[in-house]
């Protein structure tokens, strides 16, 4: 295909210009790769629905049942526990927020030093071995883990939510200060700054939009975040919604979940407002 | 100030003395497996005004920096005032550099930083790792910066983010963080590139009288050969990294510049009078 167009190229500059003019397309990059992958992710697709076992006829049951519950917790919620809930929403805040800032501050100085052209290699390696390995533990599998240490409270749920962020957010912080093409980071050089003037004075301030954004981001997280960790025992509304899904009292469970939703979507839009406002003045 | 003359009359050279460069058939050759500079032989004198002119990928920008070791020879050496820079590493390297100022063509101030802790980079780069960390400055410290933003007429703009400066504003604030090392040597490459023509004219100015009052040798990178002939005395071409001209930059004829540029002259060649 190519050779046939290369030579029809050649021949028509030799040619009298009688002959329409054959344009020199340069040969189109193979696009094997795409089809190949498609295929893959198709397949992938085909294997996992077969060995799921999936019952396509329960779909249609779906709606129905939906409903149901729906109407069990939403038709006449039961607010007479709303100020335990509320309470009880207010301490996952704070385990949301206690963890973020834990994971924050342990991440931020971590995360600078696996950046290239900061830390040593070997640390570099090491720094980002921990994070991927954080990364692959779930945060429930670390709180529970921890509750046989901390016990049954809020601030098991906190360092749970503080330790399992580490992973993302230090590889997002060296990301971060790898993306940086920041020409004070030269000029600390020439200056004769070693590591620590680099971090402090051209680093730091030219990351520090964004580490605040993603730690707000880390707040967001962890609020939603903390409600599953609940669930396994952590405290806060967690606790309290998978108390009441296992005494069936639908009411209960219906008010708590707009109580969840509703904080859970204003202090996202709050915090989101906050991030753009920061990432605009950077 | 009593201290420098103590010094002075012990025999010691001040802090900021003028220090001589000498280059001894430099070559580098980057790792891709550019050659960016070939056998090039320089001796600049103590409190010298010199420019380097030379098309970009001539191989100034590598000349400049050879010479603070932000780019390491592959053969010959460098040599500033005491110092064989070639070969040093480490905190070695980093003490050399501390003596030599360097501004650059985009300023590389950390632009979300007010000038005032900008210029006092100049004065952290050599402090301890915990002061340097915490910001913890001495008095000579803000002494010393502020007095450096006064001399480029920035003193009143101390509290700006750079962010908020023009470009020959923050050139200058750079050129203060320079001084505020206190060097004895000042380098500049291509300063005045991204600058508007009356903003560049008056950032040589600045180049020029620091050279003049504070005595130190000044060596600047240059692509406009009239900026060349009328701030400095010596001029020294490069091209395709040989040194093809090293002489009196005021005599230098069209002849010179068409030599060093290996081409004719263009009316882009030059930036224009002052206004």
């Amino acid at each position: 295909m190519n050779a046939a167009l290369d030579s029809r190229s050649r021949t028509a500059t030799s040619r009298p210009a009688s002959e329409r003019p054959v344009l020199a397309l340069p040969p189109r990059p193979s696009r094997l790769g795409q089809t190949v992958a498609t295929a893959v992710v198709g397949l992938v697709l085909l294997v996992s629905a077969a060995t799921l076992d999936v019952e396509w006829s329960d779909l249609r049951e779906l709606p129905a049942a939906v409903a149901e519950y729906a109407a069990l917790m939403f038709a006449d919620p039961d607010w007479s526990r709303l100020p335990r809930a509320l309470f009880e929403m207010w301490r996952s805040i704070s385990m949301a927020w206690l963890g973020a800032m834990l994971c924050v501050v342990v991440s931020i100085p971590l995360g600078m030093l696996a950046a290239h052209g900061v830390g040593p290699a070997w640390l570099r390696l090491a720094l980002r071995g921990l994070f991927a390995v954080i990364r692959a533990v779930p945060e429930v599998i670390i709180a529970l883990v921890l509750l046989t240490v901390t016990g049954l409270t809020p601030f098991t749920g906190a360092l749970a939510l503080g330790i399992a962020g580490i992973g993302t957010q230090g590889k997002w912080t060296y990301e971060t200060v790898e993306t940086l093409r920041d020409g004070a980071a030269d000029a600390v050089r020439a200056a004769g700054g070693g590591r620590t003037a680099l971090v402090r004075w051209a680093l730091w301030p030219a990351a520090l939009p964004a580490l605040l954004s993603f730690a707000l981001y880390r707040f967001e997280i962890n609020i939603r975040m903390s409600a599953v960790l609940g669930i396994v025992g952590a405290g806060g509304i967690g606790s309290m919604l998978a108390n009441y899904t296992n005494y069936r009292e639908w009411d209960t469970v219906g008010m708590l979940l707009i109580v969840v939703v509703v904080t859970t979507m204003a202090v996202d839009s709050v915090s989101g407002a906050l991030r753009r406002r920061i990432m605009e003045g950077a | 100030m009593t201290h420098d003359t103590q010094a002075a009359e012990a025999g010691h050279a001040p802090a900021s003395a003028a220090w001589p460069i000498r280059l001894d058939g430099v070559s580098v050759t980057y790792p891709n497996g550019t050659t960016a500079l070939r056998d090039v032989s320089l001796d600049i004198d103590a409190g010298e005004m010199v420019s380097i002119v030379g098309l970009s990928g001539s191989g100034k920008s590598t000349l400049i920096r050879t010479i603070n070791g932000l780019v390491p020879v592959t053969a010959g050496t460098v040599t500033v005032g005491p110092h064989t820079v070639s070969g040093l590493h480490g905190r070695r390297l980093r003490e050399v550099r501390g003596h030599v100022g360097m501004i650059f063509q985009g300023f590389n101030l950390a632009t979300r930083v007010d000038v005032y802790r900008n210029t006092l980079v100049g004065r952290f780069a050599r402090a301890g790792r915990l002061r340097t960390l915490l910001g913890v400055t001495s008095a000579r410290d803000r002494e010393v910066a502020l007095t450096a933003l006064d001399t480029v007429g920035m003193l009143d703009k101390v509290w700006s983010r750079a962010a908020a400066l023009s470009g020959g504003q923050q050139q200058r604030v750079a050129i203060a963080r320079a001084l505020s090392q206190e060097p004895s040597i000042m380098l500049a490459d291509e300063p005045v590139a991204s600058l508007d023509p009356p903003t560049a004219h008056a950032v040589m100015s600045e180049l020029e009288r620091i050279n003049a009052e504070r005595h130190l040798t000044v060596l600047v990178n240059l692509h406009l050969m009239d900026l060349a002939r009328q701030y400095t005395r010596r001029m020294i071409g490069l091209r395709d990294g040989e040194l093809v001209y090293d002489g009196p930059a005021a005599e230098a004829t069209e002849a010179d510049f068409e030599q060093i540029y290996g081409r004719r002259i263009r009316p882009q060649d030059r930036l224009g009078d002052r206004t």
